[in-house]
């Protein structure tokens, strides 16, 4: 019996150990291709020069911090655009009752079941027409297809979750609406709005069929920029798994920051349940 | 400290009409409790009085004023929610704060801390302060709920089952304390309940509510002694009032009661003023309201005893319920506790007639009762 849980055990972590391996290889070998020179870089063995070049390269000699700075606005500029829209709309679908509430709600949600790609090329001509194409302004409306309903729905269900005598008694207590939204709800809600907004913050950066087609000159966000990297006669592979790597850097270091607020639990008990 | 009036006041949600031409007149510094069974709208007033909720029909006054168009936040009032609806994100302290730190009813920090600390220690929770209201029991929760009401001096108090989590002990503690509170600071409150106790001891009046509509307004002793109707007279009363059909039979001078089960016959005691309101009224179907404690049981047969046989025996603490079955009908009385009864055994019940009261058996409405004349002087008396 003892030997059987012993075995179990051993089983598990193995099985555990493997999917590491297989889920964190890819990365480690993106980060040994990083300080790589050209001339090893398809060498399989783990013996090779290290060298930062790919990083000067990349970094100095290139526009790279250039598309930085646009994907963060334009990714930044969504989210901040979501929030402030998404969670009045999460609270009056939470909250009041009106003609074919549900069905708004889904046509929301619906929003982002739609492949990218199928919308992408009418999107394009609306664009030209209304000439939004290659713009911040015009990347930040589209990316609200990726980040609002996300932001909409979690919101949504916290909204939810808060008892609405929690709002009566904040008015009896004496409070206008503003001040019970930014002083009794905000706080409530705020575990599910940062956690929402870091992932739509991270589906926008991500995001590369729009930004491919609806910018590309003027605006380059990083994913598109990226492409720049493979030559049309030559792959600088070094210098590619640098722009990558670095440019995975700040979703990473946003989600450090806020770990926090990505577990869940502050509104039980308060409520009667 | 305010006189309160609702007038007509009508409440739907949707198609469910909430309430139904509600009209009350709660008096300046009165104690005035609702009471109904579950899904009265009872709680559905007290929003409407509070401003939570606007009616579609009928005005809300303070003190002569309409209020309709005074948001919640305006009218001065405060509430206790039988859900608490503490703020989760907050701690006890500052849950009880947030009336006196809102910008129309401000204090300054020296005043809150005094008077958070006075309230605590009444509600004997003062070493709960520092904690958030997920830490803390059900009860414990609705004596934060009360607390935050209490700190503040509003024109009413409305309390929605506001005890109803305690535990006894502390139920009873807080009703006498909560009396007292009202007496000294004369606030105007409305209290919610669904407990007869707790309506009989706290309120100076009653109204019991049943399905949006108000069936009766009055003293404790008024809606005891002289319910309404049938309804009213089994809500108020713990073991429940026993309620007989049977005939009303003149006999020359005199009226018999034939009842249905066991059609056993009753003179009824000579009482001339009941007789001529029962000339008057002509009834003939009625049922005869009975109070347990009015009903005598006996173990042995005994001359105009009525033979039943016992369904039930249990102990409610200090006394016992023995229920007796005759035919179908059940029959609720008082007994010492510890006395060996066997189920189905035989058991011979006396009713004291001389305090009957008499409903309508179609219209379920109260007709009249014996010593009326004395218990209207009674209510008087307190009104």
């Amino acid at each position: 019996m003892e030997s059987k849980k012993r075995l179990g055990r051993v089983v598990q972590n193995l099985l555990l150990v493997i999917y590491t391996i297989f889920a964190l290889f890819p990365l480690l070998w993106m980060l040994i291709l990083t300080i790589k020179p050209d001339a090893q870089m398809y060498t399989t063995t783990f013996v090779f020069s290290p060298t930062l070049d790919n990083y000067k390269a990349v970094i100095f000699q290139s526009d790279y911090l250039k598309y930085m700075l646009d994907s963060l606005i334009v990714a930044g500029g969504a989210v901040i655009v979501s929030v402030v829209a998404g969670v009045p709309a999460a609270y009056a679908l939470a909250r009041y009752n009106f003609k074919k509430k549900e069905d708004i709600a889904f046509q929301i949600l619906s929003f982002k079941f739609a492949p990218e790609i199928l919308v992408v090329l009418p999107l394009f001509m609306l664009f030209q027409k209304l000439g939004i194409y290659d713009s911040y302004f015009g990347l930040i409306w589209v990316y609200q297809l990726i980040c609002m309903p996300l932001l909409i729905w979690v919101v949504r269900g916290y909204f939810e979750d808060i008892s609405v005598e929690i709002e009566h008694a904040a008015q009896v207590d004496g409070y206008t609406w503003y001040q019970i939204f930014f002083k009794m709800l905000v706080p409530l809600i705020k575990p599910g709005l940062v956690s929402a907004a870091l992932l739509a913050f991270i589906f926008a950066w991500n995001s590369f069929t729009f930004p491919l087609i609806l910018a590309g000159t003027n605006v380059q966000p990083i994913t598109v920029a990226i492409t720049k990297f493979l030559g049309t006669d030559s792959a600088h592979y070094g210098q590619l798994a640098v722009a990558a790597t670095v440019s995975a850097l700040p979703a990473i270091i946003f989600a450090l920051c806020i770990q926090k607020h990505l577990v869940r639990g502050l509104s039980f008990g308060a409520v009667k349940g | 400290m305010s006189r309160i009036q609702l007038e007509n006041v009508t409440k739907k949600f949707g198609k469910v009409t909430a309430l139904d031409g509600i009209s009350l007149d709660i008096r300046d510094k009165e104690f005035f409790v609702l009471f109904g069974p579950a899904g009265a709208g009872k709680t559905t007033i007290l929003n409407c009085i509070a401003g939570i909720q606007i009616p579609e029909e009928g005005v809300v006054k303070f003190d002569g004023e309409v209020m309709n168009l005074t948001d919640a936040a305006h009218r001065d009032t405060a509430m206790v929610f039988e859900n608490y609806a503490l703020y989760p994100q907050m701690t006890v302290y500052d849950n009880m704060a947030s009336p006196l730190r809102s910008p129309l009813y401000k204090k300054d920090e020296a005043y809150i801390k005094e008077k958070i600390q006075e309230v605590a220690e009444m509600m004997k929770m003062d070493y709960l302060l520092q904690r958030l209201p997920s830490q803390l029991s059900n009860g414990q929760k609705q004596r934060v709920a009360m607390g935050r009401a209490l700190v503040r001096s509003p024109r009413v108090y409305l309390m929605d089952e506001p005890l109803a989590h305690l535990d006894a002990k502390l139920r009873n503690s807080m009703r006498t304390e909560l009396k007292e509170i009202q007496a000294n600071f004369g606030t105007t409150s409305v209290y919610v309940t669904h407990d007869f106790m707790e309506a009989m001891s706290l309120g100076d009046r009653i109204a019991i509510v049943n399905e949006g509509k108000i069936v009766q307004i009055g003293t404790g002793d008024e809606i005891y002694y002289m319910p309404c109707n049938e309804f009213v007279s089994q809500l108020m009363g713990d073991p429940e009032i026993n309620l007989i059909a049977g005939t009303l039979k003149k006999e020359g001078d005199s009226y018999s009661f034939i009842m249905d089960a066991g059609e056993k016959v009753y003179h009824l005691p000579t009482d001339y003023e009941l007789f001529e309101k029962l000339d008057d009224l002509g009834c003939e179907k009625v049922d005869i309201g009975m109070r347990p404690q009015n009903l005598n049981y006996s173990f042995e047969a005994h001359e105009g005893y009525l033979k039943c046989t016992v369904y039930s025996y249990e102990s409610i603490g200090n006394k016992s319920v023995i229920v007796a079955e005759l035919n179908g009908l059940q029959l609720r009385m008082i007994a010492p506790n510890g006395l060996t009864v066997k189920i189905d055994q035989d058991i011979y019940v006396d009713m004291e007639l001389n305090y009957a009261m008499f409903f309508d058996a179609e219209s379920k409405e109260y007709l009249t009762r014996y010593n009326e004349a004395a218990v209207l002087a009674l209510t008087e008396q307190e009104g």
